[in-house]
């Protein structure tokens, strides 16, 4: 502490180290929090069911998503990224994702939306199963605080079923 | 900076900051704002730095007192015969 450099130096370093303690504090409140968050997805319309010419079966479908994720949000949340996967088995896989949708939502305010909307990415199967398969749309979201550990949730709806034949 | 002054320097710093931090935690969470807990910490670092990093006058006030060059002609340094003269009489007196 005899010179200016010194001093300068011990006030940097240990500030440092407070603001270390007090976001390690910040991320810990998160434990508190217990979200609630709802969401309901339905297929308000099916589009089509077509092979590709390459072989590969491909679907469309119009989705209403509605959800309320506004209680995953707390004070040391800086966004919550959302996707909507289509997720069904194969005999050669027993689980298959694809993802149909996906958003960043920045706010809390933006956290409860309702949307209608066709998938925003292609529903392509690696391979001919689509068809008659039965699926479930799951709605799966990432938590990116602004200091401390990501976590992840997701929510399952289940009963779809896609046609027996190409249309 | 004196000694006294280097002191209480560095504990004016920690008080300072700790104080600070307590204080913009809470708020932060009372507030529910992120944004306010750092905001409030660093002008709580700005302000840290302001008192205690400069070489402030009240730093000052505990200096020390040197003997004047003089001294040194006044008092020479006793020589080394003389000292071992000394060991000598005291182990007489034993």
């Amino acid at each position: 502490m005899h010179s200016f450099g010194q001093r300068a130096n011990a006030i940097a370093t240990f500030s440092l180290t407070i603001l270390a303690v007090i976001c390690s504090l910040a991320s810990f409140t998160d434990n508190f929090s217990a979200p609630s968050p709802k969401a309901e997805v339905k297929v308000s319309n099916f589009n089509w069911l077509q092979k590709q010419r390459n072989g590969n079966d491909e679907a469309s479908l119009t989705l209403n998503i509605s959800a309320d994720l506004q209680s995953l949000f707390t004070w040391n949340t800086k966004q919550v990224f959302v996707f909507l996967a289509a997720e069904y088995e194969t005999p050669k896989n027993a689980l298959n994702q694809i993802s149909l949708w996906d958003k960043i939502i920045s706010s809390k305010d933006l956290a409860k939306f309702s949307i209608r909307i066709s998938n925003k990415y292609r529903f392509i199967d690696q391979g001919s199963n689509l068809r008659g398969r039965d699926y479930n749309l799951t709605l799966h979201w990432h938590v990116m605080p602004k200091t401390g550990k990501m976590f992840a949730d997701k929510m399952s709806m289940t009963g779809f079923r896609l046609p027996e034949e190409y249309r | 900076m004196d000694w006294q002054g280097q002191k209480l320097a560095e504990k004016l710093m920690q008080i300072f900051l700790v104080a600070f931090a307590i204080v913009a935690f809470v708020v932060g969470y009372a507030l529910g704002s992120f944004q306010a807990m750092l905001l409030i910490y660093a002008g709580g670092v700005l302000l840290t730095a302001l008192v205690t990093v400069p070489n402030w006058p009240a730093f000052n006030r505990h200096q020390l007192i040197w003997l004047d060059p003089s001294e040194v002609d006044r008092h020479p340094r006793p020589q080394a015969a003389a000292s071992q003269s000394l060991k000598k009489k005291t182990t007489k007196q034993k």
